[in-house]
């Protein structure tokens, strides 16, 4: 059922929130046009949402049901699903020795790092889980409790799989497999 | 170092970078930075690098077809995105095309809640419609129009009467097309006052019951408040106030036949 309290609730919670949802989106589908698709379809949901439920933390909040409804269209379309293999021991399979062994060179990673479309590249080849992770950080801007709400995962797992996708990102901006 | 350390400082260098770490995380942070040039250098790289992410995936803007789709869910919102995402004022919801809207999705159990809270006549139709659209909302998202639902008076009275020093006369309206629905409390200056709530079709009237302040006047007042339709009357001890998403008219109608059916049972109850 929806009503004017879920519509008006609806204008305040979701129009705002449009384009952090179609970024998200975008990137967890890396489709422009499956990243419409996804937006109308959470766009929905939150609109039936709305009429049983009041919302503290807005943004969360959505990008929570643009994450799902991302992972939908994703298993409805592409016959796959999301890579959710758990939690497979995120920091474990870290690389954790790298920082060491790099000489630290700021100067020569930031030009590096201006090679914007190798970044975006290696952004979108990380695996789902450290994706969604790092997009809904930098792009979106949620903190980690945030994070922890949107995509239903424990503080620490959030941390850990932020920080592996900033590893992987450095180290394929560094060239190395 | 140990595996767990070494996780311990990166999990800890990333807090630092996105500014989670709290006053005395931070101070021991920066204490150990100025101890160890390797991990100020680590914060220096992990921070360029979080930079150069979100300078090179920014935040998009939604397609303008697509905001405006989106916003077309709720008809009554603006159809262009660039006036959508502008915060709408406060009571443009009430507005005569979400009311008829409204109307038309009213399921019982949703049209509901409407206590006055101020009957003072100095009290303008802005404070009161605002009170309106407050409790109009708590009942709807509480879902519970009624504190009591039954269509049996005989249930509803009883339950008014152990929680109101005003007792709720309460005559039946079926035959007139007005089944009772049940009934609640309203608190009006702090007073609890028996609220009858009636059903037509799919509309609802809530007729609260109030000490009469002045004596009984004659006819009925009817007003609309942000598109409710709004009856006053009074009778010796009793002043009544109905709100409804009905029509006027048939508002007219309702408080004919709540007048009549009143007058022709027992003399109206004094006020306890």
């Amino acid at each position: 059922m929806t009503n004017f309290v879920a519509e008006q609730r609806f204008r305040e919670i979701v129009l705002p929130l449009l384009d952090d949802a179609y970024s998200l989106a975008r990137w967890l589908s890396q489709s422009p046009t499956d990243a419409e698709d996804i937006v109308q379809d959470a766009a929905l949901r939150a609109l039936q949402a709305l009429s049983g439920v009041s919302v503290d933390r807005p943004k969360p909040w959505f990008l929570a049901i643009v994450r799902n409804a991302a992972m939908t269209f994703m298993a409805r379309n592409r016959g796959k699903t999301l890579a959710y293999a758990g939690d497979m021991a995120d920091l474990d399979a870290l690389d954790l020795r790298q920082g060491d062994e790099v000489a630290p060179n700021p100067e020569q990673e930031f030009i590096a790092h201006e090679d914007g479309e190798r970044l975006r590249q290696a952004i979108a080849s990380l695996p789902s889980p450290f994706l969604e992770t790092l997009v809904m950080r930098d792009v979106n801007g949620l903190s980690y409790r945030e994070i922890a709400e949107a995509t239903d995962t424990p503080v620490g797992t959030v941390m850990s799989r932020l920080a592996r996708a900033r590893a992987t990102l450095a180290k394929t901006l560094r060239g190395e497999p | 170092m140990t595996d767990r350390e070494t996780s311990e400082r990166l999990l800890r260098l990333n807090a630092a970078v996105d500014g989670e770490l709290d006053a005395m995380a931070s101070l021991e942070f920066e204490r150990a930075m100025r101890a160890d040039p390797a991990l100020a250098a680590e914060y220096r790289r992990l921070g360029a690098l979080r930079d150069a992410v979100r300078r090179h995936a920014p935040r998009e803007a939604a397609p303008r077809a697509l905001a405006d789709r989106v916003a077309a869910l709720v008809p009554s919102a603006s159809q262009t995105a660039a006036q959508a995402v502008v915060p709408f004022p406060r009571r443009t919801w009430l507005d005569r095309r979400a009311l008829a809207l409204a109307a038309s999705l009213a399921v019982l159990g949703f049209a509901v809640g409407v206590g006055l809270t101020s009957l003072r006549p100095s009290s303008g139709s802005g404070e009161v419609a605002q009170r309106l659209v407050a409790d109009f909302a708590r009942a709807e998202i509480a879902g519970q129009p009624f504190d009591v639902a039954s269509s049996d008076r005989h249930t509803v009275k009883p339950w008014l009467a152990d929680r109101t020093t005003v007792s709720a006369n309460i005559v039946d309206l079926a035959p007139e097309g007005f089944p009772l629905a049940g009934g609640r409390i309203a608190i009006v200056e702090r007073i609890p006052a028996p609220t009858l709530v009636y059903r037509h079709n799919e509309h609802l009237v809530a007729v609260t019951e109030l000490p009469a302040a002045g004596g009984a006047r004659a006819g009925v007042g009817l007003e609309t408040v942000d598109g409710y339709n709004v009856a006053r009357w009074s009778g010796a001890n009793l002043a009544y106030v109905a709100v409804s998403d009905m029509d006027e008219k048939t508002l007219a109608e309702f408080v004919e036949a709540f007048r009549r059916a009143q007058a022709s049972s027992a003399s109206e109850p004094p006020a306890r």
